[in-house]
């Protein structure tokens, strides 16, 4: 979301990237967004991740892991935070 | 989408709203703050205020990270920015918080290298496909950003990358609401309480509002449900007579947070002694340094920086509407001398500030109609 609109930005005006205002910027401050992890890196505790829109990004998954492809995690600044359980988390422990 | 669609309800919404207007009693006014700025942006985006009856009312606290920077840092990070064979990087909401000679966009037009990130993850990569390059990465932001940058300089220090370097501006949420329940100049009644921060940090470290200042708070998610039901929740704790720590996002937030990144967080950073708030001023142990073990990725030590106080600029009301004082148009200079395109304090500058989220979705009506 975010990232289309800065690419559109930086085409215009490449030396002036600008955060979209009118939606909030994925990375910054307290926003997260759900993402289904793709494709593991086991190797490196990466994993690739696809939000509701299909924009993909790597994401750091140490802080949720072990995580599985089909996994729904919430992600912050290239970092999953949480996963996204239907029962909770404190239950699913 | 699944896990949003379901929090956007607009019946399952006017019946929240009916409930909540069953509990507030006539004549009783309602102070609640929502502390984090996403929960700002989610009040004006999705038009929430104007659901909830005229006596309730809700203000903005300071859970913006960009928006409590204070110009000293911007200058420091811009001074970093011009040392020679480094690239800085940072998020794009910082590139246009104004020092006091400039921002970080003036720099980059003046021949800065200047690259604005996704993640901390995202200025490694560039550390490592530039190795004849120092590499600073601009850290900021509350416990839910912290672990990602703990995570990045673990990873750095165990892949070997030499050249990737952090100028810490992380901050903690507990030190600025003691701050603020200390002040006498706000009454509040409770608190919405941020929610992805206590992915991270949990739910016990918000217990000391209720036990030791008397104040209901309840951490929630950021839909439209989501913030409507926290309303409804602190509504109810107060008629029932109850006043503690309720948790409306348990479908992500675990009462004891997130243990791993908690564990991380303290290899890799400290606490500082005192750190400086725009507009609240300094805040002890409210903001986070590299640990002694990390000292040697500290962009602050590996360059001098001025770390000159700066104060705000006078036409400023920032500190007042971080602080929940002031509603951001009654600031002196909203829309007219500051908007987004040009803005003179950090809350018209970040997304997630509240005079950029008035400013944005036209919340210019002062007066609401009973509903």
């Amino acid at each position: 979301m975010s990232r289309l609109v800065v690419s559109a930005a930086a085409a215009f005006a490449p030396t002036a990237p600008v955060c979209e205002h009118t939606t909030g910027c994925i990375t910054c401050g307290d926003v997260a967004i759900p993402m289904n992890v793709v494709r593991l890196d086991e190797a490196r505790g990466l994993a690739l991740c696809a939000d509701d829109d299909g924009n993909s990004e790597t994401v750091e998954t140490d802080l949720v892991a072990p995580v599985a492809p089909g996994d729904r995690l919430l992600v912050h600044a290239g970092t999953a935070i949480a996963r996204l359980n239907e029962e909770g988390p404190d239950e699913a422990r | 989408m699944k896990h949003v669609d379901e929090f956007r309800d607009p019946e399952l919404g006017q019946a929240l709203a009916g409930e909540i207007l069953g509990l507030v009693e006539p004549g009783r006014h309602y102070k609640f703050m929502e502390v984090c700025g996403g929960h700002t942006h989610s009040i004006y985006k999705f038009g929430i205020d104007d659901l909830l009856p005229a006596n309730v009312e809700l203000v903005h606290g300071p859970g913006c990270p960009v928006c409590v920077i204070p110009m000293g840092r911007v200058d420091d990070a811009i001074a970093l920015a011009h040392e020679d064979n480094v690239i800085f990087t940072c998020f794009g909401d910082m590139l246009r918080v104004p020092g006091s000679d400039g921002t970080l966009l003036d720099a980059k037009a003046e021949g800065a290298d200047i690259r604005m990130v996704y993640s901390p993850l995202d200025a490694l990569r560039i550390a490592k496909a530039n190795p004849d390059r120092d590499v600073i990465f601009m850290a900021i932001g509350f416990e839910t950003t912290a672990p990602s940058t703990a995570l990045t300089l673990k990873r750095a220090k165990s892949e070997g990358v030499a050249n990737f370097f952090c100028m810490c501006n992380h901050v903690t949420i507990v030190p600025p609401l003691r701050a603020l329940l200390d002040s006498p100049d706000l009454r509040l009644d409770g608190f919405i309480g941020p929610g992805h921060v206590s992915t991270v940090v949990g739910v016990r470290p918000f217990e000391f509002i209720p036990a030791e200042y008397g104040k209901p708070i309840s951490v929630a998610g950021f839909e439209p449900l989501d913030v409507l039901h926290a309303i409804h929740m602190i509504l109810t704790q107060l008629k029932e007579g109850r006043c503690e720590v309720e948790n409306q996002y348990a479908r992500v937030v675990p009462y004891e947070g997130n243990p791993r990144a908690l564990q991380i967080m303290s290899e890799v950073f400290e606490l500082r002694p005192h750190f400086e708030w725009r507009g609240m001023g300094f805040i002890s142990q409210s903001g986070l340094k590299l640990s002694k073990a990390y000292a040697d990725l500290d962009a602050e030590i590996r360059y001098s920086v001025p770390g000159v106080r700066v104060a705000d600029p006078k036409a400023c009301q920032c500190g007042e509407v971080l602080k929940g004082v002031i509603k951001p148009w009654e600031c002196k200079v909203f829309g007219s001398g500051c908007t987004p395109e040009r803005p003179i304090g950090t809350c018209m500058v970040s997304s997630e500030g509240a005079c950029a989220a008035y400013y944005n979705y036209g919340r210019f009506a002062r007066e609401r109609e009973v509903v």
